[in-house]
């Protein structure tokens, strides 16, 4: 076995080292030079396409056909696209591994599965005639940049929204770079343009000039977390910046004249140069190493590292992890350099194992420590074991030491060897899994078709399989052969019973493939009502849909499914429709009522229902503006109800509207504009009338609209105490009787603060006792007439208790009251 | 691992709040926000307006105003989506400044709970979806006290019983079954009324729809096995109780609402009334333009909560003790006598004092203003009137009184309130009666409430008797309330209220015991209300088992008198998953479980006070309950004015 430090080289002083991951990548015949690579983050697939701008042998009308190819890292072909679309400005992957391809028109296809499914939007802004020139992408969006320099920003690919950036100055472009939002200051994502000698940075609100004069720049390259920026100038020096643009951190001299190909970061650690089979590696403090190959290289940028592609190899450039450099560095005396080195006496039975152990005593917990995480990022599989049998050594020997993190190095490590074999090819590093997560990879897996691998991981991490099972379903419904029948009969003993399996999702994939049949039977299965909603209206079966969308109680989708109906259904059958679910005619009444009023008038003269389209009249008829059309909605609305016996006083009440408003109407025309009459009840009416002492006409009205004597009693009172008409309220107290009884006028009229007036119906309130009576003089202010009344039923203890409140004057003729009421009794 | 407390309000509370900063956090720069009045109260309650304006919200606008102008790039639009015509307005207003502004604007629109198929389909249909970028707040339970959880949903009454629009039953099952996700299944639904029926049936419903999209790892699969901390969930269907609703509430707090009208725990007062107190902290929404004064009413305020929940009769008495122990307590002569220590321990209390003396100033204005209104005419009539019918009076003795209120034009809704009373206690009016109410009401108020007693019938508040035709067979059982069996099944009037020191529920109408309240106490608090109903002869042995108490009896008995569906479900799960629960858990024993008591269609802040004494004996050592707790969760809080309001006309001829 070699050495693990075999591949290690020095840069300064810390240590990179080469990983070979796959040989014998690609066909020789492939000339990789003449093509474009672009590698899915995390280790994902490769995709390369033929780049126009260079000349290629000719082999033959077949081979011309241009295409998009996906490989995977070991160069297993994983799908051929064949693109004959137009010119490709941008090719790039998203974290989910989706594939976003740009043409030169401003058209973006995102192929969202490897299978070769896309869907399409459109950048606009201007993309279609000015053409896009490159594009940017980072893990969750991309930059284009057009013809004219304006840059076109989209951020998410659910709901693609192409916006666009603020406007840098129109000269030339020399090279640019993004700085994706998670890791830029304003949290949105910015761009630095290279233009003439300077840089630009671009957000969404504004270009600023950064005010450079070392330019023209020839490469930009942001670091993984956009905390270094790299830029290569003219002269063939690699600058070195901080994010925030704040310091010069180094600067290196390539010596070279020719422009690299490329500038990629590898890590966060060191910046490298690609020429054609030549890479420079610059780490900090301008120290750099160079590597030869013999035949062109590629780059491939990932959070951890950097993936070197030519025709033979795929290679993983990294800084190695300090636990390795622990570990393996020559002349290492870390404890778990002994702890290994232990653990190998062990096997050779010495004893010198032991000494080491005692040796490492008081760090033995921190070496295992470093033993197991060594090994999550060691790609050898020999190495890993090794170095997990050392920490497992280790451990025995501690007291109290708990196992997780190894178990748990254990099952990922198994995860990582199975995923790096080369007929899968995701040579993952340890911390890109970790990045990546497990459910994350379990889905690339699935999208690569490796059912049974994603499975068996799923079952070892406990996570949950129902993704998988739904993928494979989809595949067989679109792919197989087999009689629909048993297609489904497969899918339903595979996966009936099984907990977040989504039917839907598989119906709607054998409908998309053209088995209706099958997707029907399918949908069957889908538990959740609503979910089935949109593939029923899709397949053009709506009632069901409807049926389907009540029963998930969710009124959302009960609208959706209504609007679909009513724009597709002729009114007649709608209402057919709705008649025999009230659900649903509930919600066409209550959103037409907003919204639809004929069509809710429709709806009640269909169904016969009078009240409610008599009221409606009336609605319609209040938000009139004038007087002549709201006169006729009310006699429409009256009209409405003329054959329904039931609603006879209803319409009465109408017709009495009618009427009220064109008494109103004369009233105004005749008695001038000071008080408006129009829109008052037929109280308020009265009420108005008295107080402008327009009793006759007031009188009209009441007999006119039969109103009850005790109703017009207590209007008048009311008008004329609000009127203050007191002389004709001192002329209603002479009348023998009143149908509301006394005791209201004095209330109305002492409220209003005319305890004279209010005096007068004091004694006509004769059927109250004489204790109300006597508090109601006390009311206003009259205590010697208090007096009387109580001297009148001859209580002694009222009586007194008026004295007490008496003063001067009264006091004594209470007093005297008092006597006399005394000598009467005793 | 402490089990965490289910429908706890602080961690809801933090959820939302976290949720919107993250929804504002994603838009750059500074932005107008346009929200939708009925969100303002929540909102207020979630966020202060200082934090927003960290956030970069520059200027709130409201909706319905129309007026969001073009100072910002970016619009935010905050609103609820499930109706349509709110979705049109929001896109009227985006052509609208895009129309009429010069620059480019960013739209933002933040749907509130859901993002709706609906609403994306009228976007589009608008030409607006393609520009606005969508997404939503998923804000459910807005807490408005430690124990009380509304959806604040203002439209629930209008859309439930007047439009038989199901949404709010949607929305209720969707925040329901998101605690459930969290805190596992309610083992027991239990309730009354056809709309809580159908919310029960749908939150089984959703439990299998859940199970079935969800996978079989992780915390979600024991999220759906029955909790171990929530004993059960009641629901009580508003329809089921409307007189409870239509009363004049006589808690403190029931009569600030009726006074002054509490929304979002905000409420607005004269500021003549209260003039000499501090602005409250953190207020948002606009400066108060007119004399009117916004003032909070806060749950936590330790003064408010000794009151809120008392009959009015005695907060004068509370507030008088209250100001006597804080003088004697900050009286100066008693400080010479400290020792130094002692006058540390005051001073570090001083802010407390102020705080304190500035809530009791509030509460005194407060009461005294109530006082005015309680000591009207009118306000004792009605009250009157109320009582009589609550306690079983003949309603048409009543007649003449509501006729008077009529004849001297009450407002409205005061006069609805007393005629729906009647109806909805006695299964409808006599047709006659009726007819001739009718024809006051019109005469009186104007013929546009002609649609307003149209709305009244098919809410069901204001109906003829025995059905709507002409000569119908009776109702049938089971579609309205006989109130007279259970004033003696339920004793739900009681006359010898003690409102001082409150023994029964009664005390919050000062003699009638809530309906609804009644029936949740013959679901968790049987024994006591069995020796209510039917003291034993026994002293000793009425303590230990009365029969009535047994089973269901109380429950069952009552139900059949009362409008609605019944039901009862039990939720289990796995065998295996509940005991992967209990261990997690800890060992449970059955006590300090959380029981949910959900009000359909709203509560009133009378029965609030009204549970809240319920859980404080049930608390109470070697009470039934074993210390349960009590969570009220509501789709909103209503009182008789909002509920006859859903159904009054406001335009007007002329």
């Amino acid at each position: 076995m070699s050495k693990p430090t075999a591949n290690w080289e020095k840069v300064g002083d810390k240590f990179y080292r080469k990983v070979q991951l796959y040989t014998a990548v690609f066909d020789q015949d492939l000339e990789l030079e003449n093509y474009n690579v672009v590698g899915a983050p995390y280790s994902g697939a490769v995709a390369i396409y033929r780049d126009e701008e260079k000349v290629h042998t000719y082999r033959g009308a077949q081979a011309a056909k241009s295409s998009i190819d996906i490989y995977s890292c070991a160069g297993n072909l994983i799908r051929r696209i064949n693109w004959d679309k137009g010119s490709i400005k941008g090719l790039g992957w998203s974290e989910d591994e989706k594939l976003l391809v740009v043409t030169e028109d401003g058209t973006v296809r995102c192929y969202y599965d490897l299978q070769g499914d896309f869907v399409p939007f459109s950048l606009g802004h201007g993309a279609e005639e000015h053409g896009v020139q490159s594009c940017k992408f980072y893990s969750s969006g991309f930059v284009a940049l057009l013809g004219n320099n304006h840059l076109v920003s989209v951020s998410r690919y659910d709901e693609p929204r192409p916006k666009l950036l603020a406007i840098p100055p129109p000269d030339p472009v020399v090279s640019w770079a993004i700085i994706p939002p998670a890791y830029s200051l304003s949290r949105s994502v910015e761009v630095i343009l290279a233009i003439g000698t300077t840089l630009y940075v671009v957000d969404a609100t504004d270009a600023e000039d950064r005010d450079f004069s070392a330019g023209p720049f020839r490469h930009i390259s942001v670091s993984p977390r956009g905390e270094f920026l790299a830029f290569y100038t003219d002269d063939g020096k690699v600058w070195v910046v901080s994010g925030d643009w704040s310091e010069k951190l180094s600067e290196y001299s390539s010596g070279v004249k020719t422009v690299p190909k490329d500038m990629q970061w590898c890590g966060s650690n060191a910046v490298a140069l690609a020429w054609e089979d030549e890479v420079h590696l610059i780490g900090p403090k301008s120290v750099a190493t160079k590597f030869y190959y013999d035949a062109w290289i590629h780059l491939l940028p990932d959070i951890d590292g950097l993936r070197i592609l030519t025709n033979d190899v795929c290679e993983y450039l990294q800084k190695v992890p300090d636990e390795n450099v622990d570990v393996f560095r020559l002349g290492s005396d870390s404890p778990a350099a002994h702890l290994l080195e232990a653990s190998n006496l062990l096997d050779q039975k010495s004893p010198k194992a032991d000494d080491l152990i005692q040796l490492i005593r008081p760090s033995l917990a921190e070496a295992v420590d470093t033993c197991v995480k060594a090994a999550g990022h060691e790609f050898n599989i020999h190495w890993q074991k090794s170095l997990l049998k050392a920490a497992s050594f280790g451990k025995s020997v501690l007291d109290l030491y708990s196992s997780d993190d190894f178990v748990d190095m254990c099952e990922t490590l198994r995860v990582l060897n199975a995923v790096r074999f080369y007929e899968i090819g995701l040579p993952l590093s340890y911390n890109q899994f970790k990045r990546l997560t497990p459910e994350k990879l379990i889905s690339r897996l699935t999208n690569r078709s490796e059912y049974l691998l994603a499975l068996r991981i799923s079952g070892y991490l406990n996570l949950p399989t129902d993704k998988i099972y739904v993928h494979w379903a989809q595949q067989k419904v679109r792919v197989s052969v087999a009689d629909e029948e048993s297609i489904c009969h497969l899918i339903v003993k595979k996966l009936y019973g099984k907990p977040g399996i989504s039917f839907e999702e598989i119906a709607r994939a054998a409908y998309d493939e053209g088995r209706v049949r099958l997707a029907t039977e399918l949908l069957n299965y889908e538990p959740r009502a609503g979910k089935q909603v949109p593939l029923l209206l899709g397949m053009k079966e709506d009632l069901i849909a409807l049926d389907k969308a009540i029963e998930s109680g969710d009124t959302d989708l009960i609208y959706h499914v209504l609007l679909h109906l009513r724009k597709k259904l002729p009114l007649a059958s709608f209402f057919r429709v709705i008649n025999s679910r009230p659900v649903a005619t509930a919600l066409v009444e209550s959103s037409a009522l907003d919204q639809d009023r004929e069509l809710l008038k429709d709806l009640y003269y269909q169904d016969d229902r009078r009240l409610d389209g008599s009221n409606l009249l009336l609605s319609e008829a209040l938000d009139q503006k004038s007087l002549a059309p709201t006169l006729d909605k009310l006699k429409l609305a009256s009209k409405y109800l003329s054959d329904a016996k039931e609603y006879n006083s209803h319409r009465q009440h109408l017709d009495d509207a009618h009427r009220l408003l064109k008494h109103q109407e004369t009233f105004e025309k005749e008695l001038g504009p000071q008080t408006s009459y129009l829109g008052l009840s037929v109280n308020e009416t009265i009420f108005e009338l008295i107080r402008q002492s327009h009793n006759k006409r007031a009188q009209k009205i009441i007999s006119e609209f039969k109103i009850p004597e005790k109703t017009a009693a207590w209007l008048r009172l009311r008008a004329l105490v609000s009127a203050r008409h007191w002389t004709e309220l001192g002329e209603v107290s002479k009348q023998k009787k009143s149908p509301i009884g006394w005791e209201p006028f004095f209330n109305e009229v002492l409220a209003a603060g005319n305890s004279r007036t209010a005096s007068l119906f004091i004694e006509k309130c004769t059927s109250l006792k004489p204790e109300e009576r006597v508090e109601m003089w006390v009311k206003c202010g009259l205590l010697v007439k208090a007096g009387e009344e109580a001297f009148k039923v001859k209580d002694r203890a009222l009586l007194e208790e008026v004295r007490d409140r008496c003063e001067g004057a009264a006091r004594v003729e209470v007093e005297r009251l008092l006597g006399m009421l005394g000598s009467g009794r005793r | 691992m402490a089990p965490t407390v289910p429908f706890n309000s602080a961690e809801i509370s933090e959820k939302a709040r976290r949720d919107l900063l993250l929804l504002l956090e994603g838009i750059r720069g500074k932005k107008n926000l346009v929200l939708e009045k009925a969100l303002a109260g929540p909102l207020n309650l979630l966020v202060k307006f200082s934090t927003l304006q960290e956030y970069g919200v520059d200027k709130p606008f409201f909706l319905e105003n129309d007026n969001v102008d073009s100072s910002q790039r970016s619009v935010v639009f905050l609103v609820r989506g499930e109706k349509a015509k709110t979705v049109i307005t929001v896109a009227n207003q985006i052509k609208r400044i895009r129309r009429d502004s010069q620059i480019e604007h960013e739209f933002s629109i933040f749907w509130v709970p859901r993002r709706t198929v609906v609403s994306d389909q009228l976007l589009e249909e608008a030409g607006v979806l393609g520009e606005a970028s969508v997404s939503e707040w998923p804000l459910f339970f807005v807490p408005l006290a430690d124990d009380v959880l509304s959806l604040e949903l203002d439209d629930a009454v209008t859309d439930l019983y007047l439009r038989k629009d199901p949404t709010t039953i949607y929305l209720a099952a969707k925040a329901l079954m998101l605690q459930q996700q969290k805190h596992g299944l309610f083992p027991r639904i239990i309730g009354k009324g056809d709309n809580a029926k159908r919310l029960a049936d749908l939150l089984i419903r959703m439990r299998t729809e859940v199970t079935a999209s969800e996978g079989n790892c992780g915390n979600s699969f024991l999220g759906l096995t029955p909790s171990l901390a929530i004993d059960s969930i009641i629901i009580i269907d508003r329809e089921v109780d409307f007189p409870t609703a239509l009363l004049t509430q006589l808690t403190y707090e029931g009569l600030i609402d009726e006074v002054f009208n509490i929304s979002a725990n905000q409420t607005e007062v004269d500021s003549s009334v209260i003039g000499g107190v501090a602005p409250q902290p953190g207020q948002t929404g606009s400066a108060s333009t007119s004399m009117k004064r916004k003032v909070i009413i806060d749950p936590k305020d330790s003064l408010y909560s000794t009151l809120c929940d008392s009959n009015f009769a005695v907060v004068g008495n509370l507030l008088n003790k209250a100001a006597r122990r804080l003088q004697s307590s900050t009286e100066r002569n008693q400080l010479a006598a400290k020792t130094t220590a002692e006058l540390r321990d005051f001073v570090a209390k001083l802010p407390g004092y102020q705080a304190e003396q500035a809530s009791l100033k509030l509460h005194t204005s407060l009461a005294e203003e109530i006082i005015k209104f309680t000591r009207s005419d009118i306000f004792l009539r009605s009250l009157e009137i109320q009582q009589n019918l609550m306690s079983g009076a003949d309603p048409t003795t009543q007649h003449d009184a509501i006729m008077e209120l009529i004849n001297r034009n009450v407002p409205l809704s005061i006069v609805l309130r007393l005629l729906c009373l009647e109806s909805t206690t006695n299964a409808g009016m006599r047709p006659k009666d009726l007819e001739t109410f009718k024809r006051a009401v019109i005469q009186a108020y104007g013929p546009q409430h002609l649609l307003t007693l149209s709305s009244l019938e098919k809410i069901g508040l204001l109906q003829p008797r025995g059905g709507s035709g002409l000569g119908a067979p009776a109702a049938k059982p089971g579609s309205v309330t006989n109130y007279s069996p259970l004033r003696r099944n339920l004793r739900i009037w009681d006359d010898e209220v003690n409102e001082a020191e409150p023994n029964d529920i009664s005390y919050v109408f000062s003699g009638y015991a809530p309906l609804s309240v009644r029936l949740i106490q013959s679901i968790i608090q049987k024994q006591t209300l069995a020796n209510l109903i039917k003291p034993l002869s026994n002293p000793q042995a009425a303590a230990q088992a009365n029969p009535l108490a047994q089973g269901s009896r109380i429950f069952d008995d009552a139900t059949k008198y009362i409008r609605g569906a019944t039901f009862d479900e039990t939720q289990t799960g796995e065998e295996r998953a509940i005991k992967a629960r209990s261990m997690l858990n800890g060992s449970h024993n059955d006590s300090n479980k959380t029981v949910v008591v959900f009000f359909l269609g709203g509560i009133t802040r009378a029965e609030i006070a009204a549970l809240r004494f319920i859980e404080n004996r049930l608390k109470e050592v070697g009470g039934e309950g074993r210390g349960s707790r009590l969570v009220i969760c509501s789709t909103g809080v209503v009182k008789g004015g909002s509920l006859v309001g859903s159904a009054i006309e406001t335009r007007y001829f002329g």
